[in-house]
C-alpha cells in the first residue's frame, strides 16, 4: 500500500502546495540546528572546560588565610604572662539589608545598639567592621542567624593576665595582633608563626560554598620563655610602687638580675600600664624607663673607680687618701663631699662616697684608661637586650675630655647610663671580675662573661660595697637579714635644661649574697620627695627585693639574722677571712672613719 | 473502507494519542520544574522581594504547572474546526493586549521591558499567548489563501502587513526574543503553505537586512551582540552573563556537579531559572543533562512533524500547518535560547520552551501541546473512521 493510496481526498491543490520537501526542510533545518547545539556542548563541556574552569575559579575561588595563633609568652616557670584567645571580628559587606528583627538581634549579640548598627550598614562602603573582638560564643549565634551579607573573620585576642605588673617587659600587641612593644617587639618574628591557607569557592555574596582541595595548617609561633620570674617580678614590683607612693616620685624602676646565667628575674617601672585595657595611654606610663631613659648616675659610678685603682695595682684595699677639707677646685670648679671627710682609706671612699676621694684616684689615671674601662663593662652602648628603644646613655670620646670631666665622671657626672646598664656593669663585681651578658630569654646552664677586672679585685670591691651597707656606710637601710649583702648608693642631681636643678635621682645597686654571689639588683627612683639620698630611697626597696628574692630562689643565708651579728670586714686579710664566713676583725674598720 | 480498518487495527495506532509525544512534553515539563527548583533556590532565599522563600519559585512554577495543565485538558476538548473559527478573533485579541501592554499605567516594567499585564496575582506576558494566536492565525490565513498562494498581493502582503503591526509593538516592548519566534513562525507556516520559494528568498534576504539594521541603529542590541562575540574581552561588563554561563557549561563535564551542586546559580548567573535554565542544567547535570534536553526536544519536535503528516495524509490541511507552526516554535525558540546559552548566539531575553519559569509561557505551551494531541486523537479518530 503505497502513500497516495491513504489520500482519500483527491485534492491537487493540496497535494502540490503542502509538499512533503518543504517540511522536510524545516526539519532539517531544526535538526541540523540541533545538533549544532550538541556540537557546542561537547566542545564546551568536555574540551574547552579547562578554560572555563579557570575562569570560573578566578571569579569564585578565593585563598583564605587561617591566622596562626600567636605564639604565648611565658615566665621561667611557664606562667602565663601573654596568651591569644581566637576571637571574630563580625563584618558586613554592601548586601547586607536587615530588617528591624534582624538588626534587634544582631545589636543583642553584638552589645550594640541596632540604630548604630544600621547607619554603618547604611554607609557608602563596601565593606565595614561591625565590632572586633567578639566571643567565638557569641560569633556562633550571629552566624546561625544566617544574615545576609553579615561576614566574620578570626582574629585573635591578646590576654595579659599579670597586667601591669610586667607590662614592660611583656609589651604588647596591636589590632592587627603584631607587636607594638616590649618583648611582644622584640620577639615578634618567632611569635607571630605562619598563617595557614585554605581554598574555597564563595558565592558572589561572599558566602562560602564549600573548600576545595587541602587546606595548609598554619603554624602557629613559638612561645618564648622568659627569664623573668613572676614571684620576684611581684616582689620588685611592690616594693618599687611603695617607694614611688612614700616619697611621691615621679617614676622608678628595679632590675633583678642572676649573675651566674645572666638571666633578668625582674623588671619593673613605674609608672605603669593595664597592657589590657589600653583605652588611655600616655607616653610616661609606656616608657620603659629601666632600658630607655638614660641618666646621671651619681655615686654608683665611684666603685668602677676603686676597681680600676686596685686593678692597677696603684692603690690597695687599705691605701690611704687625704679626703680634707672636703673642697677641691680643679681649673674654676669647686667638687665638695656632702659631709668633709679627713684621710679614707680606698674602702672607705666607696663606703663614704666621698667625691673628694673617688676624683683624686680618678685624676691618678690617664682618661684613656678611664674611658677604656668604662666601656669594657658596658658603659656608651645599648645591653642589646632587643627592648625596642634601647638606649646606650652617654659617655664621650676619652680626647675630649677636660680634667674637671674626668673628675666629675669618677663620682657620675657627666655620664649617663640605664639602670639595666648598671646592673650589667655591677655583675662583673658580682662575678670574678667578668660581666655577664644579660638575657630576657630564660638561658641553659652557665654563660661565659667579658673579662674586664681580675678576680681579686672585684672581691675586694665586694667587701668595700658589703661595708656601704654597715651602720657606718651610706646606706645601712639597704641591709638584708640573714644575708650579707653589699651595694653602692647613688644620688644624683638631675640635669633640667643642661642645669643641675634640684632634683635627685636615687638609686642603688648591688650585690648578694656575698659569699657566693646569685643576684645584682639595680633601683632608681625619680624625683623623690622628702628625702633624697640613694641609701634612704632606693636603700630599703633593694633591701627588700633582694632579701625577697634571694628567699625565693631558695639561697641559703650567710649570716645571722641577728642585728647583733653584724660584722663587716675592713682589711684585705680580714677580707679574706670574711668570705670564707668566719667573722674576724669587726672592730679594727671603727677606727677608720 | 477495509485499507482504513487495516490502518485503524495495525499495533503502533492502538492508542488514543501519540505517548511518545506526551511524555516527552511531560518529561520536559518535569524536568524544568525540578531545574527551576534548583537554580532558584538562592536566589529566592537571598531577596527578600520574594520574602526570602527558598520555595518561592517552586511554589509558583507548580502553581502555572497545574493552571497550564487544566488550561490543556480543556483546550483538549476543543474540536479544531473550532480553533479554526476563532483564530483571527484570537489574533485580533493577541494584538489588543500586546497594545495594551504599552499602554503606560497598565502594562509592567521588568528591567527595563514592558512586557507584563497585572492581572491580580500574576502577570500576564502577552508575547507568549500571542506565539499560540499567531501559529493559529496564519495557518488558517494559508489554509483560506491556498489557491492564490503564488500571489504577491493576495497572499504575501496580508500577512506581512498583520506581522509588521504585531512586530512593531513586540519591538516598541522591547521583546525582540518575541519578534524573531514570531515571524518566524509565520512566514514558516507561509513557506510550508506553499508560498513561492522566490518570494521566500527575497523575504528573508529582506528580514536579514532589516535585522542588520535594527542591531546597527540600536546599541542596546549591538552590545548584546558584541558581548556574544567574545564574553572574555569585556567578561565583567556587557559579556558577564553569557561568560558566566559558559563557565557553568565548562564547569559541568560530563555528568556535571550534581544536581543543587550549581555555583553559578548563586548570585553569579542572572536569571538562572527563566533564560539561563540550561546553563545550570549543565553545570548541574553535565554534558549528559544537555544532551537529553536537546534529545527530549527532538523527540517532541519529530513527534509533532510526524502528527503534522498524518493529517496532510487525512488531508486536515489547517491542523497540519498548526502542528507544523507549533513544531517550528518550539524549535525555534528552543534553539536560540539553548545557542544564547552556549554562546552561538547573541544574548537576547527568551526563555527554554516548556522549561524555564515564567507562567504564560509554561501555560501557553501546555495549551499548545493539548491542540497538538487534540490533532493527533482527531487523526486517529478520523483514521477508526469516526467524524469529529
Amino acid at each position: 500500500m503505497s502513500r497516495k493510496d491513504h489520500r482519500f481526498t483527491e485534492s491537487p491543490v493540496l497535494k502540490d502546495q503542502l509538499a512533503s520537501w518543504r517540511i522536510h526542510f524545516v526539519s532539517a533545518l531544526i535538526f541540523g540546528a540541533l545538533l549544532a547545539l550538541v556540537g557546542r556542548a561537547f566542545y564546551l563541556q568536555l574540551i574547552h572546560e579547562d578554560f572555563l574552569q579557570e575562569r570560573g575559579d578566578a571569579r569564585y575561588r578565593r585563598v583564605l588565610e587561617i591566622p596562626a595563633s600567636r605564639g604565648k609568652i611565658l615566665d621561667r616557670h611557664g606562667d602565663m604572662l601573654a596568651q591569644s584567645t581566637p576571637m571574630r571580628a563580625v563584618w558586613a559587606t554592601a548586601d547586607a539589608k536587615l530588617d528591624k528583627e534582624q538588626l534587634k538581634a544582631l545589636g543583642d549579640l553584638l552589645e550594640m545598639d541596632p540604630r548604630q548598627i544600621e547607619k554603618k550598614l547604611n554607609g557608602d562602603k563596601n565593606f565595614v567592621y561591625l565590632k572586633h573582638q567578639v566571643s567565638p560564643d557569641a560569633a556562633a549565634r550571629i552566624a546561625a542567624l544566617k544574615l545576609p551579607g553579615i561576614q566574620m573573620d578570626r582574629e585573635y585576642s591578646r590576654f595579659y593576665p599579670a597586667g601591669d605588673m610586667v607590662a614592660h617587659m611583656v609589651g604588647f600587641t596591636g589590632k592587627d595582633d603584631r607587636g607594638q612593644e616590649g618583648v611582644e617587639l622584640a620577639f615578634e618574628s618567632r611569635l607571630i608563626g605562619t598563617n595557614g591557607e585554605r581554598t574555597v569557592i564563595k558565592d558572589r555574596r561572599g558566602q562560602i560554598v564549600e573548600e576545595v582541595g587541602s587546606e595548609r595548617p598554619p603554624q602557629d609561633g613559638e612561645d618564648i620563655q622568659l627569664a623573668i620570674d613572676s614571684k620576684i617580678q611581684f616582689i620588685a614590683f611592690n616594693a618599687l610602687r611603695n617607694a614611688v607612693d612614700k616619697f611621691n616620685a615621679k617614676g622608678g624602676s628595679v632590675i633583678v638580675a642572676d649573675i651566674k646565667t645572666g638571666e633578668i628575674l625582674a623588671l619593673a617601672n613605674w609608672p605603669t600600664y593595664n597592657p589590657n585595657n589600653r583605652s588611655q595611654l600616655s607616653g610616661g606610663q609606656l616608657r620603659n624607663r629601666a632600658v630607655t631613659d638614660s641618666f646621671e648616675p651619681g655615686s654608683t659610678m665611684k666603685p668602677f673607680i676603686a676597681a680600676l685603682a686596685l686593678d692597677r695595682g696603684k692603690y690597695k684595699f687599705d691605701s690611704i687618701i687625704n679626703c680634707a677639707p672636703g673642697k677641691m677646685t680643679i681649673g674654676t670648679a669647686t667638687i665638695s663631699d656632702a659631709h668633709p671627710h679627713g684621710a679614707l682609706t680606698l674602702a672607705q671612699v666607696i663606703q663614704k662616697s666621698s667625691n673628694i676621694g673617688a676624683t683624686k684616684i680618678a685624676l691618678g689615671f690617664p682618661s684613656e684608661d678611664m674611658w677604656t674601662m668604662f666601656s669594657k663593662v658596658g658603659f656608651g652602648k645599648p645591653v642589646g637586650l632587643g627592648f625596642p628603644g634601647e638606649v646606650g646613655g652617654r659617655l664621650r670620646p676619652w680626647q675630649t675630655w677636660k680634667p674637671i670631666e674626668q673628675a666629675t665622671m669618677s663620682y657620675g657626672h657627666g655620664i649617663s647610663v640605664t639602670v639595666v646598664q648598671l646592673a650589667h656593669a655591677y655583675t662583673a663585681f658580682a662575678r670574678d671580675g667578668d660581666t655577664v651578658p644579660l638575657s630576657l630569654l630564660k638561658t641553659k646552664g652557665q654563660v661565659a662573661g667579658q673579662p674586664v677586672f681580675a678576680p681579686e679585685t672585684s672581691r675586694q670591691v665586694r667587701l668595700m660595697l658589703e661595708m656601704v651597707v654597715s651602720p657606718e656606710g651610706t646606706a645601712n637601710k639597704a641591709a638584708v637579714p640573714g644575708y650579707r649583702v653589699g651595694g653602692k648608693t647613688g644620688t644624683a642631681h638631675k640635669l633640667v635644661g643642661g642645669r643641675y636643678a634640684n632634683k635627685y635621682l636615687a638609686s642603688f645597686v648591688g650585690i648578694g649574697p656575698i659569699s657566693d654571689p646569685r643576684l645584682v639588683v639595680g633601683v632608681v627612683v625619680d624625683e623623690p620627695v622628702g628625702g633624697h639620698y640613694g641609701g634612704d630611697v632606693a636603700g630599703p626597696v633593694f633591701s627588700e627585693v633582694m632579701g625577697g628574692a634571694l628567699r625565693t630562689l631558695g639561697v641559703p643565708q650567710d649570716k645571722d639574722s641577728t642585728p647583733a651579728a653584724l660584722k663587716v670586714a675592713s682589711t684585705p686579710a680580714a677580707a679574706s677571712a670574711a668570705q670564707a664566713n668566719v667573722p674576724t676583725g669587726a672592730a679594727k674598720k671603727k677606727g677608720a672613719h | 473502507m477495509n485499507r482504513l480498518m487495516r490502518i485503524i487495527n495495525s499495533p503502533e495506532d492502538q492508542s488514543e494519542v501519540d505517548p511518545l509525544l506526551v511524555w516527552s512534553a511531560l518529561a520536559l515539563l518535569l524536568i524544568g520544574m525540578v531545574m527551576v527548583y534548583s537554580a532558584s533556590i538562592a536566589f529566592a532565599e537571598g531577596s527578600r522581594i520574594f520574602g526570602r522563600n527558598p520555595n518561592y519559585f517552586l511554589i509558583r512554577h507548580a502553581i502555572f504547572l497545574l493552571i497550564g495543565l487544566t488550561a490543556a485538558g480543556a483546550a483538549f476538548q476543543i474540536p479544531i474546526q473550532t480553533w479554526q473559527r476563532w483564530s483571527p478573533w484570537l489574533f485580533v485579541g493577541g494584538i489588543v493586549l500586546l497594545a495594551l501592554v504599552l499602554v503606560p499605567g497598565l502594562g509592567r516594567d521588568v528591567n527595563g521591558a514592558r512586557r507584563w499585564l497585572p492581572l491580580f496575582v500574576v502577570n500576564l506576558q502577552p508575547s507568549e499567548l500571542m506565539k499560540l494566536f499567531v501559529v493559529l492565525y496564519a495557518a488558517d490565513f494559508t489554509v483560506r489563501k491556498m489557491n492564490v498562494m503564488h500571489s504577491l498581493k493576495k497572499a504575501f502582503l496580508p500577512m506581512f502587513v498583520a506581522m509588521v503591526l504585531v512586530g512593531s509593538l513586540l519591538l516598541k516592548e522591547p521583546d525582540f526574543g518575541a519578534f524573531v519566534v514570531i515571524i518566524s513562525i509565520a512566514f514558516g507556516i507561509l513557506f510550508l503553505g506553499g508560498m513561492k520559494t522566490r518570494l521566500f528568498a527575497i523575504l528573508i534576504l529582506l528580514l536579514l537586512m532589516a535585522f542588520a539594521v535594527l542591531i546597527i541603529v540600536s546599541p542596546y542590541r549591538r552590545d548584546r551582540i558584541f558581548g556574544f562575540m567574545d564574553p572574555w574581552a569585556d567578561a565583567l561588563g556587557r559579556g558577564y552573563q553569557l561568560s558566566h554561563s559558559l563557565i557553568a557549561f565548562g564547569r559541568g563535564e560530563f555528568f556535571g556537579v550534581g544536581l543543587g551542586g550549581s555555583v553559578e546559580k548563586l548570585f553569579y548567573l542572572p536569571e538562572a531559572h527563566t533564560d539561563f535554565l540550561l546553563a545550570v542544567i549543565a553545570e548541574e547535570l553535565g554534558f549528559v543533562g544537555v544532551i537529553v534536553v536537546i534529545g527530549l526536544f527532538g523527540l517532541l519536535i519529530q513527534r509533532i512533524i510526524m502528527v503534522s503528516k498524518q493529517c496532510i495524509k487525512l488531508d486536515r490541511c489547517f491542523a497540519a500547518l498548526v502542528a507544523q507552526g507549533i513544531a517550528i516554535w518550539i524549535g525555534v525558540q528552543s534553539f536560540i535560547n539553548m545557542g544564547v546559552n552556549m554562546g552561538l548566539l547573541p544574548t537576547k531575553g527568551l526563555t527554554l520552551p516548556m522549561m524555564s519559569f515564567g507562567g504564560s509561557g509554561i501555560f501557553v505551551n501546555c495549551v499548545a501541546i493539548a491542540i497538538l494531541l487534540r490533532i493527533d486523537w482527531e487523526n486517529r479518530q478520523m483514521m477508526r473512521g469516526r467524524r469529529t
